[in-house]
């Protein structure tokens, strides 16, 4: 077994997103020898409805930050939901779970 | 060609099942995940028996289905580590789906297939479909004449499937009970023979500790084409490659083969060309017929994909007639695998041989001499046809 490190620098894994490489440079069998590079790739745009809350009616019960299949809301310091539209794909999870009705999913498109 | 004086050593008595085992205990890989399925069994059963007695350091993995032996296989390829499993028929199409994984994912698994016809109705015996119908795949496919040819391809699988450049699951097919089954003189290979012609295998991405590599991934329209062509351009490596490999093989064992076997080609005007067992029958034929002075030759397609087209081409240059003998189905076809891979690549050629197709021996019905005698009188019937000939069933009957 071999033990190379192959690891890709932070400059090809970003020169590979924005380039879109072909299959002369693409690495073999479609691996992606780089650790966490899907936060390289901007999927907010993937629905127009995005979680906006109100932080009138919040109640910071967090369970819109537990609950987020994306790791797409973080807590700001008063521990208020902050929403990240660069990878908010709009599922609505938590909207639909959000105990007080503190998140509306809005077109922002429009 | 095979030849069989430059062999060294003793001769030991095996079946093709034993003779597969016993190459893969020689090889020692890393990893053998498989699932027992007759005509194969008597590979894992024999290898489990090296595993049990400490005869190879291989974690063996006893797993539920065929469809788990391969994604097993692919995890454990993924890690860098030399993986080999086996199977046939019905579990050949339970791990279907995993076999274009495997092979996406560029890892060189090997995998025996004693050939299998499939259900339904259900039958055990000799036929190569379960083989041909993964052309697809992006698996390099081999087949095997004998029990001495199977043993030897199992290291050949090896060393083509990693070569670098290649990193393509590789599979040999042995014809079910025909090869599998019955005993044959075998000359053995030992563990420098490997040491010194299957190295270490060299993983660019090797999934480890250590070394974060994400593969098995999702790729949309704007990638996906890109990854295929890889598969494309890696199987045209293999066509590089694999002629070497026989050729280094040949030089150190004495026993020579090649993608397309030529058999008394140098003058013939009527060839038979086919695949795996039936190579052994076809030979006996032309000798026959050599002996009444009939110029008679015979092609034996030993590497399936990739498909040996410009090889095969040359070697019928000058020739009147073939016949293709399949030991496969499809249905609705042009014809059977062989004999449509063959028309086409013909096609583009000026000086070729008119091109009769046969269905025979499958579901492990036997191929007599009086078959062949049979294919050799319509050949010669049907030469300077204008008419489309359909393929015909050897031994049908109505």
């Amino acid at each position: 077994m071999t033990k190379q490190k192959n690891t890709l620098t932070d400059e090809e894994m970003k020169s590979w997103i924005n380039e879109k490489w072909g299959y002369e440079k693409l690495p073999m069998g479609g691996s992606v020898p780089y650790p966490g590079s899907s936060i390289l790739f901007k999927t907010g745009d993937w629905s127009p409805f995005k979680a906006v809350v109100d932080n009138e009616i919040c109640t910071k019960c967090m369970k819109c930050f537990f609950l987020c299949p994306d790791s797409a809301i973080q807590m700001d310091d008063d521990r208020y939901p902050i929403m990240d539209f660069d990878y908010c794909k709009g599922c609505g999870i938590c909207a639909e779970e959000c105990p007080a009705d503190a998140i509306e999913m809005k077109d922002l498109s429009k | 060609m095979m030849t069989k004086k430059t062999t060294k050593g003793k001769r030991v008595g095996m079946t093709g099942d034993e003779a597969v085992a016993n190459a893969i205990a020689v090889v020692n890989p890393d990893v053998v995940a498989a699932y027992p399925i007759t005509p194969q069994t008597i590979i894992v059963e024999h290898f489990s028996d090296f595993v049990h007695d400490g005869e190879v350091d291989t974690e063996f993995v006893c797993v539920e289905s065929e469809h788990s032996a391969m994604s097993a296989c692919v995890g454990a390829s993924a890690t860098g580590a030399r993986v080999f499993t086996a199977s046939a028929s019905q579990g050949i199409a339970l791990m279907y789906e995993i076999l274009f994984i495997a092979a996406a994912s560029r890892l060189p698994i090997v995998m025996a297939v004693a050939n299998r016809a499939l259900s339904g109705p259900i039958n055990i015996h000799g036929e190569l479909t379960d083989q041909t119908v993964c052309r697809d795949t992006g698996w390099i496919s081999m087949f095997s004449e004998s029990a001495q040819e199977a043993y030897d391809t199992s290291f050949l699988a090896f060393k083509i499937g990693e070569t670098p450049e290649v990193s393509l699951p590789v599979m040999y097919g042995l014809d079910g009970f025909i090869l599998t089954h019955a005993l044959e003189g075998v000359y053995p290979l030992d563990r420098d023979f490997v040491k010194d012609f299957i190295p270490e295998r060299q993983m660019v991405h090797p999934t480890i500790p250590g070394n974060p590599v994400s593969s098995g991934l999702l790729a949309l329209p704007d990638y996906y084409t890109e990854v295929k062509y890889q598969q494309e351009l890696a199987m045209e490596e293999a066509k590089k490659v694999i002629p070497k490999v026989f050729e280094e093989f040949g030089e150190k064992t004495g026993r020579h083969y090649s993608m397309v076997e030529e058999y008394k080609m140098e003058d013939a005007d009527v060839a038979f060309v086919t695949m795996g067992a039936l190579a052994g029958t076809t030979k006996h034929v032309v000798n026959k017929y050599r002996d009444q002075g009939k110029k008679v030759g015979m092609l034996k397609v030993k590497t399936y994909r990739p498909f040996p087209g410009e090889e095969i081409a040359k070697a019928l240059k000058g020739v009147d007639a073939i016949g293709v003998i399949d030991r496969d189905l499809t249905f609705g076809s042009p014809g059977p695998a062989l004999y449509t891979d063959i028309k086409t690549t013909l096609y583009d050629y000026k000086d070729r041989p008119q091109v009769f197709g046969y269905v025979a021996g499958i579901g492990g019905r036997d191929v007599l001499v009086e078959d062949y005698e049979y294919i050799y009188e319509q050949v010669l019937k049907n030469k300077g046809t204008e008419k489309s000939v359909p393929v015909e069933w050897i031994g049908l009957r109505k």
